[in-house]
């Protein structure tokens, strides 16, 4: 992808949360390639260490910071790293979120109380730690990365829909909130989403002929964006969360 | 009392497409509420038989042959029921059309299939509401009712003319909404989903119904009847702008095939 120039994120330094589902080696390679220097945050057994092995193989500079998500003395400490060794935070990219599918009537506090914190409390943490120093700063971008479910109602997801609800909402709320202190708070939906090569076989299941695109979303699809949303080039919009889903809400 | 609220003795309606599907059905609701009615639609045949029905149930009734998408026509339709009624207190633009609408490539739709499709599906809530919107303010309000569709919110495969047109209802809603709810009118739109009807495509029927609906069932016409006499009642008076949607749970969903259900465990 070749970067133009209102987009260059040269200089710039970011913190991205990682999870077990795969796209932050996809989402941290498109930061480093358009410039930005990028702390990867995550459990161990997240693609935390794939992200930074993507971007890093690729001559960016980027570091993992082994971090619970859920807990504030644990983000703290990350944001404090992440600033002590990149120089700074200019980008926060909430990517961390944990799947979960299960009918409602069998799902339990402990998993509603963990989902919850691990996709949304996260944010809270993390929106709060990065954005002191944003505010101190008066520019910084957050891009908040959720999916189409924060728009529809999906069986066996009651839960997973909530918590995209929430992640919605801080979103737009954040944005007004920061507004006038130069941070820019914006969201990407994601559609159904793979991180394999589409085969002869994802063709015939019925949720891809379902889609407009007749294929399901790759993390690269959401990467252009993701830039964009992160840069100065970024300076009129807010508060928006942009569905990158191939035409999956369009549909009757 | 929400009887006394619901009640729409003393009322003035006028109905466009109320002789047949769920026009007819809201006409009749509205009917044994109490309201008179005037009924339009450009057959004279279905609203005349709707008149004589609605006449059973001791209401003043009027068929009056019209269409609206023909604005002298619309005048004149609101002129005689402002005669017929001595006012008009709701107005409820139900005209449109759903056959022949659908599974057209868009190189094969004729500008004439295009503006025909819009008028009728679109243009007509307006002129219709233009046609008595001063009526309604020098009476110092009034109810204008507009029926959109699932497909004024999502994009039916090659679709154009109906969801376009009651795409634009929708939008049409709160532009009155916002523009004359300071004279003491309020807009509302209501949303049916698939509720088959006399006048449906039967290429749609041969669909299992109600397969593709989160509740199971397409909905019955009759359905429509209780939403009609609320917003057409006091009982909404506070509702402007807005859209009530009656489709059995299809626009809640829709992201994904219905029933697509996954099931994966929580991994942290």
């Amino acid at each position: 992808m070749s970067i133009p120039s209102e987009w260059d994120l040269t200089g710039k330094k970011a913190i991205i949360t990682a999870d077990r589902r795969g796209w932050t080696p996809f989402l941290a390679s498109a930061l480093a390639e358009a410039g930005a220097s990028v702390a990867v945050a995550g459990s161990d057994g997240s693609d935390m260490s794939d992200a930074v092995d993507a971007v890093t193989s690729q001559g960016g500079t980027a570091i993992a910071v082994a971090t619970d998500l859920t807990d504030r003395v644990s983000v703290e400490a990350m944001v404090f790293r992440a600033e002590d060794e990149l120089g700074g935070v200019d980008i926060l990219v909430n990517n961390a979120s944990a799947e979960f599918g299960k009918r409602f009537e069998h799902v339990t506090e402990n998993e509603w109380s963990m989902l919850m914190d691990f996709n949304v409390k996260s944010m809270y943490l993390t929106c709060q730690a990065v954005g002191r120093r944003m505010l101190k700063q008066r520019s910084g971008r957050i891009v908040n990365i959720g999916t189409a479910l924060s728009q529809r109602g999906l069986w066996n997801s009651v839960a997973a829909c909530a918590a995209q609800g929430a992640i919605h909402q801080i979103t737009t709320s954040l944005a007004l909130e920061w507004g006038r202190e130069g941070i820019r708070v914006n969201g990407i939906g994601a559609g159904w989403m793979s991180t394999s090569e589409p085969s002869e076989e994802d063709q015939r299941e019925l949720l891809v002929r379902y889609l407009p695109s007749r294929r399901k979303g790759h993390p690269n699809d959401l990467a252009s964006l993701l830039v964009y949303l992160s840069s100065d080039a970024c300076g009129f919009v807010t508060g928006q969360t942009f569905f990158i889903d191939g035409g999956a809400l369009a549909h009757a | 009392m929400l009887s006394e609220k619901l009640s729409l003795e003393g009322k003035g309606v006028v109905i466009t497409g109320g002789g047949t599907g769920l026009g007819r059905e809201m006409t009749l609701a509205m009917a044994r509420a109490g309201a008179d009615i005037v009924i339009a639609a450009r057959r004279t045949g279905p609203i005349e038989e709707v008149a004589e029905e609605a006449r059973a149930l001791g209401r003043k009734a009027v068929a009056i042959s019209a269409d609206v998408t023909d604005t002298a026509q619309v005048k004149s339709l609101m002129d005689s029921a402002i005669d017929e009624l001595g006012k008009v207190d709701v107005l409820l633009n139900n005209a449109g059309i759903v056959r022949g609408q659908g599974a057209i490539p868009i190189w094969e739709i004729t500008d004439d299939d295009w503006q025909v499709g819009i008028d009728v599906n679109m243009s007509s809530a307006f002129y219709c509401a233009r046609a008595i919107a001063k009526h309604m303010v020098e009476r110092g309000g009034g109810k204008i009712i507009n029926v959109s569709s699932g497909f004024g919110y999502r994009g039916g495969r090659d679709n154009y003319m109906y969801c376009v047109g009651k795409g634009g209802i929708v939008n049409l809603t709160r532009v009155l909404a916002t523009s004359l709810g300071r004279y003491g009118i309020t807009s509302t739109c209501i949303v049916p989903g698939f509720i088959p009807t006399e006048g449906t495509d039967e290429s749609r029927l041969t669909l299992p119904r109600g397969e593709f609906i989160p509740v199971g069932r397409v909905g019955h016409p009759y359905e429509m009847g209780a939403v009609a006499v609320f917003l057409a009642s006091g009982a909404s008076d506070y509702m402007n702008g807005e859209s009530f949607i009656i489709d059995g749970g299809g626009l809640a969903g829709g992201a994904a095939p219905t029933g697509h259900a996954p099931e994966i465990p929580l991994v942290i």
